[in-house]
């Protein structure tokens, strides 16, 4: 992975494409154990240096079980080429134990110093801005001003018996082993396998752990007084179980401290203990191991009792610190101790005194900001997917669009068509114009065929005059005008023609007459069918008046005389402005 | 300090760039659609002309080479196109069965011709011939010139010859063009 930088030095975008290399070539998206505390981790490493000694031990969390793990000297602490050889050995380990992270945590049991907070800052309701200050700017609390803060770590420890003179102190260690964390992490960020460094206070642990092991006498103070190869710890309990002072008496090259007697008495005296039960726990194989026996000759009236600790897996009696330190934190109802309850809870006694050092951490986005960078990661490609969509429905559209025929189609070629419409329906108007008016609504010859039909030959009919015409049926303003055929035909007729032409001179009769004409002539305009025509006859005989009877045998036809009757037939057919054949008043277009 | 940053170029800045994307393609696509809409348009009535033309063009296309005679029958001057129709028809049957007797033209349109804005005349013929014969010469010169509507005939005895032979009186409105 590319060097990072920090974000404040980078704008936005380069923020952004940090936090994006950081997501895909890093596992802390994918491994919370980056984001998590060392004692929360399925496998630790706990560290135990008392300056006499360095000791370690390997914890599975899963399987609850102590184990061996590799050696680490005192010399190899502060080498790094050492050091990265102990982590190599221990990512190995872990890696066989198919882990995916690892917890380091140093117990110092070499160093152990108070130092007094400034007095004006003795506000109980102040400690967790207190407890920040001494991470951050430890020289604003501290009452020694003259303490260098890049030396050394402060952590706040409060007092939270009833009566105490102070709300708290700071506990003091120094950074030497800073260098040995820092490698620790930087191999697990050149790895990208999470080493999470924990830096305790071993006395503070075991503290933290002593209602596991000492029983109090009910409403009497206590004190616990911790033997470790260079110093003592003294930590004074009042009758509720409440720590009210820590102390710590250097041994100064000795075994114990010279001064223990006087100190103890003193402090008991400030604290106005009378006669406290004194638990002293020999925390380190090469302790004095007189001390009991001579504290219980030099105060006779306290109870004295030497604390043994049970061995737990290869964890050995005079080392608990790292079996205290994954002691599960009690529930808020199992101690009335608000210092064994509450100052668990909130882990007062497990501060990192060696954490990673606040531009380390701000390289790295947080794991709220990986969980977002993750997820917004899968709505990117929701988005893209949307976008995506949105270009497919375009492309889908317009594929579908320029695949239709209409789309090709050119806006002049719909003129011209239109154009040559216009151009056919005139000339059709012209024809049809024409069709209409040339219509064989009225010919002669077909006139003369209706006729010849009319009166055959030997009907015993003879002609006289034949007048046929044809007129319109005026009505103007119509688009189409109706006309009127007239046949007037006059003649003479025998005794056997009478009922021929009685026959005749009923619309039945001659329309049956037109219908043949129509059909042997071919010639529409004799149809009777069509509704918008009508036809009417009229035949009227009489006597002749210029008859004369003779014998049949002298009887010629085409003699006038020899007929008894004439008649007047009269045909008269209409055709209205709706016929077929009416004709077109309108000119030509 | 990575948030601003993650949710600026994590998600309001593709929702932007995607938003303006989809609305790009919305805007195409309407863009698209309408002109696409438009040419439809054009189209249908480019259809339904061409469709409709087709349909003219073959209702008419039976009736054009009529047409075309038609109008160069009715471009030319009737009375004498009749007359020399009337001659032609006249040495195709029997002298004595078919004799023009009279001719007339009348003039201004009458009859018929006096209901339509259509231009049109009026003729008179008289002829004296048998029925059959003058029939058929009807036949033939109504065959030959569509535009004669019949007015009037009158079909009399000829009582100063042969009684075989009739009278003809005819009457014509002749369209013009």
């Amino acid at each position: 992975m590319a060097t990072l930088e920090h974000p404040a030095s980078l704008n936005a975008f380069q923020q952004f494409r940090q936090a994006c290399s950081i997501l895909s070539e890093t596992s802390r998206a994918s491994l919370p154990a980056w984001y998590q505390e060392a004692l929360e981790l399925d496998f630790q490493l706990h560290i135990r240096v008392d300056g006499s000694s360095v000791r370690t031990f390997f914890y599975n969390r899963p399987a609850n079980e102590w184990g061996e793990s590799p050696p680490l000297s005192e010399e190899a602490i502060g080498d790094d080429e050492q050091t990265l050889i102990f982590a190599g050995q221990l990512l190995k380990t872990v890696r066989g134990l198919k882990g995916t992270s690892v917890g380091v945590i140093l117990h110092i049991a070499d160093e152990f110093a108070t130092a007094e907070l400034k007095p004006e800052l003795d506000n109980p309701a102040a400690l967790g801005d207190l407890r920040d200050t001494a991470f951050n700017n430890p020289g604003e609390i501290l009452d020694d001003s003259s303490v260098p803060p890049d030396q050394a770590s402060w952590r706040v420890m409060p007092y939270p018996a009833a009566g105490s003179e102070v709300i708290g102190t700071t506990i003091t260690i120094s950074k030497r082993l800073s260098g040995f964390v820092a490698a620790l992490r930087k191999l697990g960020e050149d790895e990208n396998f999470p080493i999470v460094a924990h830096t305790l206070s071993a006395p503070l642990v075991a503290i933290a752990g002593l209602p596991s092991v000492i029983r109090p006498t009910a409403e009497k103070p206590f004190v616990a007084i911790l033997q470790y190869p260079w110093f003592t710890v003294l930590a004074f309990f009042n009758e509720h179980s409440d720590l009210r002072l820590i102390r710590t008496l250097q041994h100064r090259g000795m075994r114990r401290p010279s001064n223990f007697r006087n100190a103890l008495s003193t402090t008991n005296a400030s604290l106005e203990f009378v006669d406290p039960d004194l638990f002293v726990l020999p925390l380190a194989s090469d302790v004095d191991q007189k001390f009991a026996e001579d504290i219980a000759k030099n105060f006779p009236d306290s109870s004295v009792e030497t604390v043994k600790f049970d061995p737990v897996g290869s964890l050995p009696p005079e080392i608990p610190e790292p079996g205290f330190a994954i002691q599960a934190i009690p529930e808020e109802e199992d101690s009335e101790s608000h210092t064994f309850g509450v100052l668990r809870r909130e882990k007062w006694f497990h501060q990192d005194f060696l954490p990673p050092e606040k531009e380390i951490i701000e390289l790295f986005p947080s794991r709220h900001e990986m969980r977002l960078l993750r997820f917004l990661k899968l709505g990117r490609i929701g988005v893209a997917a949307v976008a995506i969509l949105g270009l497919a429905w375009l492309a889908f559209g317009v594929v579908t669009v320029i695949r239709q025929p209409e789309w090709a189609f050119n806006e002049g070629e719909a003129k011209a068509v239109k154009q040559r419409l216009v151009n056919l329906t005139k000339e059709r108007q012209r024809v049809d114009h024409w069709n209409n008016l040339l219509e064989d609504r009225s010919k002669a010859w077909s006139s003369m065929e209706a006729v010849a039909r009319l009166f055959p030959e030997n009907s015993g009919l003879l002609l006289k005059s034949f007048n046929h015409t044809v007129r319109p049926d005026s009505a103007p303003g119509q688009a189409q005008v109706g006309f009127i055929k007239e046949w007037i035909i006059t003649g003479f007729a025998r005794d056997e023609a009478l009922s021929y032409l009685n026959a005749l001179n009923t619309r039945e009769g001659i329309s049956a007459h037109f219908s043949e004409i129509s059909k042997v002539t071919g010639n529409l305009a004799y149809d009777p069918a069509p509704n918008t025509r009508t036809i009417v006859v009229n035949v009227k005989t009489q006597e002749n008046s210029s008859f004369k009877p003779m014998p049949l045998e002298q009887i010629i036809d085409s003699d006038e005389a020899t007929y008894p009757y004439s008649f007047n037939l009269t045909i008269t057919q209409r055709f209205e402005s709706a016929d077929a054949l009416s004709i077109a008043a309108t000119k030509a277009p | 300090m990575y948030k601003q940053s993650i949710i600026l170029f994590g998600i309001v800045i593709p929702i932007v760039i995607a938003a303006v994307l989809i609305g790009a393609c919305a805007f195409v696509r309407g863009k698209i659609t309408a002109s696409f809409d438009e040419k439809v348009l054009y189209y249908s009535g480019y259809e339904n002309s061409r469709l409709g033309a087709l349909a003219i063009e073959a209702q008419i296309s039976r009736q054009r080479e009529d047409y075309v005679r038609w109008n160069e029958l009715l471009e030319q001057e009737t009375f004498s196109l009749v007359t020399t129709n009337l001659r032609a028809i006249g040495e195709t049957l029997p002298p004595k069965e078919f004799q023009q007797t009279a001719f007339e033209r009348l003039g201004t349109s009458a009859g018929i011709g006096s209901v339509s804005a259509q231009k049109s005349s009026g003729l008179r013929f008289n002829f004296r011939g048998t029925f059959r014969t003058v029939q058929k010469a009807f036949l033939e010169l109504e065959t030959r010139m569509p535009n004669l509507q019949l007015q009037q005939l009158k079909i009399d005895p000829n009582s100063s010859t042969e009684s075989s032979l009739l009278n003809f009186q005819v009457t014509y409105t002749a369209w013009e063009s």
